[in-house]
């Protein structure tokens, strides 16, 4: 851990990505606020420059005049406020989660924000952890909602499950030519889908290209679900979606992501290490990590890498 | 005034707030959820089918026709469609249990689970009595049937099980466990396995042919070509009867085959478990894996050291297929041919809308199409086609998932991707159940599913 001795060479570093674990049920801007109030604190905490001299020429003007250097009190903290307040960083997020999602937020601090777009626009797949229960289902596709069907789900096995999420994954692969936005005739259509997957030119449609079912004890599961420009109620109505095809009824009881592009659960900060020499450091693990892998920024083809 | 309106300003912000999410817990009436009923769906048995129906509708060869019982309206008929554009479960698969399933030159033939004396049904095309002889009026045959009716065929015994179909352009073959086979429809060119009669007259026929053993043996699996029927015995021998003017018969001549005969060449040695035929060129597989062929040549389907265009004996495809592994399925369509190996990559060659890409349109040799392409990728590194169909111009296959591919000359609507355009590339056909078979014609298909639940 780097040792930090100065406020304003500590403000200077703070440009870059981080990537932080949102908890649940709390909202992207309310991480952001809390990180960034928590940056100020620890900014402020540390030994500050000096303050600024005032100069006062005192003295008759017909006599050699005095040169006094006194101190300064517009520049007091005490008189001017904290050194470093919420307005003085910028902050923004790489892709929304959603207030119930936790899991992996990238946040791009200050000249980050330029990495937090591009991360956006190459459109990096997500993985995500969807826990659900069989046996009801909700207004909401969520546990919070009001049930709205319960039905039996004696003879759901770990087979049926796979078999039908095999099944959905294959279904949702094929959309994926729909949103690459490439004419399906082509010959670089047929080139890059015989190479693999292909990213979405746009950030509207979701597309899933992986499902698999990872935990069975019913009622409860959980599914790995990777996917690119999915949404958190999106994962709710896939879990929905699968109890339906199972003949009975499913809600979700929870969505975590944990994988972002390369940046994985391991990288993650949790929220009692949101302060400023974690954030310095994950700061420049988060740097190496993205010039080790160029094509995480700059893609250079239509071709799904990560 | 003023007062107000200032009033009913700040109002609507507090409104618009305490509207959004909050992060506390929605916790409704426990009692209210249990009072609920409990729901049971129903699940299917294991051995519940699916049959899902697409193409050209038309011709009746889908079946989906129901016939009204009132016919007070404006239409006799339900389901009263041209073209069915994507995969649509078929109703008579639903009401009785389906256990094989044939696709001839638009009709269909299906043979049910039963030990009464209607086991096979058909639909579509009947202008030479491919399917049954059906009158509703007498001495007025119908030329073309709407919905499946059943095919009256005279077994020696109820317990008769049917095991295999085969259907043709205008001819049908019925398998059954031991009374041999049954065939049905035209036979101008002997491919009904019986006399070649110039003079017969086929619109109206009630004749219906039994083969009851080729060369004192069972016979085990049939196929049907354009207008020729090959015979597997049980000792894996290969008999051809019908039109041979590209040799499709492999019987060493060019001339039509009434009586079934054995297929010369270098098939006589080997245990032939599988052959397949849609125009005029036919594929054969033996137990060991390995690939011969016979029939129409022009596209190099079966590759001959002098061009030859029809080759009239089986050959051993041995050298050409070297290095494939072994093969597992085959599938041979009107231009060109289709096979999958044991690793599931699938290898294509001849002319045509290939899967390679619009811009292949001839493979000499055996080309694989990229399993990316069969859904083989990071998320599922086990995807392997394990099944392979052809029709005249379109290509399917299926993988171990259960997923339909299919790509190929999309006419009428066969490939069911909800147009009409062709496609260059295999392309997943949205079936929503785990694909078992798939049997391509013309212009329609038909494939076989098992529910997931």
């Amino acid at each position: 851990m780097v040792k930090i001795k100065n406020a304003a060479l500590a403000y200077k570093t703070l440009n870059g990505l981080i990537c932080v674990y949102k908890p649940s049920c709390v909202s992207v801007r309310q991480v952001q606020h809390t990180i960034l109030t928590n940056l100020c604190r620890d900014l402020n905490e540390l030994p500050d420059r000096p303050l600024e001299k005032r100069v006062e020429i005192v003295g008759a003007t017909n006599a050699p005049m005095e040169v006094k250097l006194l101190p300064n009190y517009a520049d007091d903290p005490l008189v001017c406020g904290p050194r470093y307040i919420e307005k003085d960083f910028r902050c923004s997020w790489a892709t929304h989660l959603g207030l119930f999602s936790s899991g992996i937020l990238l946040l791009g601090i200050n000249d980050g924000t330029k990495l937090t777009y591009q991360l956006n626009v190459a459109r990096l797949t997500r993985a995500f952890k969807v826990h659900g229960q069989l046996g009801k289902a909700t207004d909401t596709y969520f546990w919070n909602g009001r049930t709205m069907e319960r039905s039996t789900f004696g003879h759901v096995t770990r087979d049926k499950i796979d078999r039908i999420v095999a099944h959905m994954q294959a279904a949702h692969q094929k959309s994926m030519y729909e949103v690459s936005g490439l004419h399906i005739d082509s010959q670089t259509t047929y080139d890059l889908a015989s190479q693999g997957l292909i990213r979405p030119a746009n950030s509207k449609l979701p597309v899933v290209y992986g499902i698999k079912c990872v935990h069975f004890d019913p009622p409860n599961f959980t599914l790995e679900v990777q996917s690119v420009n999915e949404y958190e109620k999106y994962l709710w109505t896939l879990i929905h979606d699968l109890g339906v095809q199972l003949k009975t009824s499913a809600h979700c009881t929870g969505v975590q992501c944990i994988r972002h592009g390369k940046f994985d659960l391991q990288l993650a900060l949790l929220r009692k290490h949101w302060k400023l020499e974690h954030i310095v450091d994950n700061m420049d693990d988060c740097r190496q990590l993205l010039e080790e892998n160029e094509n995480l920024l700059r893609p250079k083809t239509a071709k799904l890498t990560v | 005034m003023n007062a107000l309106k200032l009033f009913v300003k700040r109002r609507c912000p507090n409104l618009l707030i305490s509207r959004t999410a909050t992060t506390k817990k929605k916790i409704h009436d426990p009692q209210e959820e249990e009072k609920l009923p409990i729901f049971q769906y129903p699940i299917s048995k294991s051995s519940d089918r699916r049959v899902y129906v697409w193409g050209l509708a038309e011709t009746g060869a889908l079946g989906i026709h129901m016939p009204r019982r009132k016919k007070t309206g404006k239409k006799s008929y339900r389901n009263n469609f041209s073209f069915v554009w994507y995969p649509m479960r078929s109703s008579f698969c639903e009401r009785f249990d389906v256990t094989e399933i044939a696709c001839g030159y638009g009709f269909t033939v299906a043979s049910v689970k039963t030990s009464e004396q209607h086991k096979v049904f058909g639909t579509g095309i009947n202008t030479d009595s491919q399917i049954g002889y059906h009158a509703p009026r007498i001495g007025r045959p119908l030329e073309m049937l709407l919905s499946p009716a059943p095919i009256y065929i005279p077994y020696k015994s109820l317990e008769t099980k049917i095991t295999g179909l085969a259907a043709g352009r205008a001819h049908t073959l019925i398998l059954t466990d031991n009374e041999g086979v049954y065939t049905l429809g035209n036979n101008a060119y002997g491919q009904c396995g019986r006399k070649i009669n110039p003079n017969e007259e086929y619109r109206g026929s009630m004749a219906s042919h039994n083969i009851k053993s080729l060369g004192k043996e069972k016979i085990i699996d049939i196929c049907c070509g354009q207008d020729h029927s090959l015979f597997i015995t049980e000792s894996g021998k290969v008999y051809s009867c019908g039109w041979g003017a590209d040799g499709q018969t492999g019987l060493g001549t060019y001339d039509n085959q009434g009586h079934p005969k054995a297929v010369k060449g270098d098939i006589t040695s080997e245990k032939i478990v599988k052959v397949t035929s849609t125009g005029d060129c036919v594929l054969a597989l033996n137990d060991k894996g390995e690939l011969f062929g016979w029939g129409n040549s022009e596209y190099g389907q079966v590759p001959m050291a002098k061009n030859q265009q029809q080759v009239n004996m089986s050959y051993a495809l041995v050298n050409f297929t070297k290095g494939l592994g072994k093969i597992v399925d085959i599938a041979a369509g009107g231009s060109f041919c289709l096979i999958c190996n044991e690793y599931g990559d699938a290898f294509v060659w001849g002319f045509g809308l290939l899967g390679l890409g619009p811009n292949v349109q001839h493979a000499k040799n055996p080309t694989q199409i990229p399993p990316p392409l069969f859904g083989r990728n990071e998320f599922n590194p086990e995807a392997m086609v394990t099944k392979v169909a052809c029709g005249i111009g379109h290509l399917a296959a299926i993988t171990n998932n259960g997923d339909l591919y299919m790509w190929g000359r999309n006419r009428h609507g066969c490939l069911g991707l909800g147009h009409g355009k062709d496609q260059n590339f295999p392309l997943k056909i949205s079936v929503g159940a785990h694909v078992l078979s798939v049997k391509c014609s013309v212009d329609h298909t038909v494939a076989m599913c098992k529910p997931f639940t």
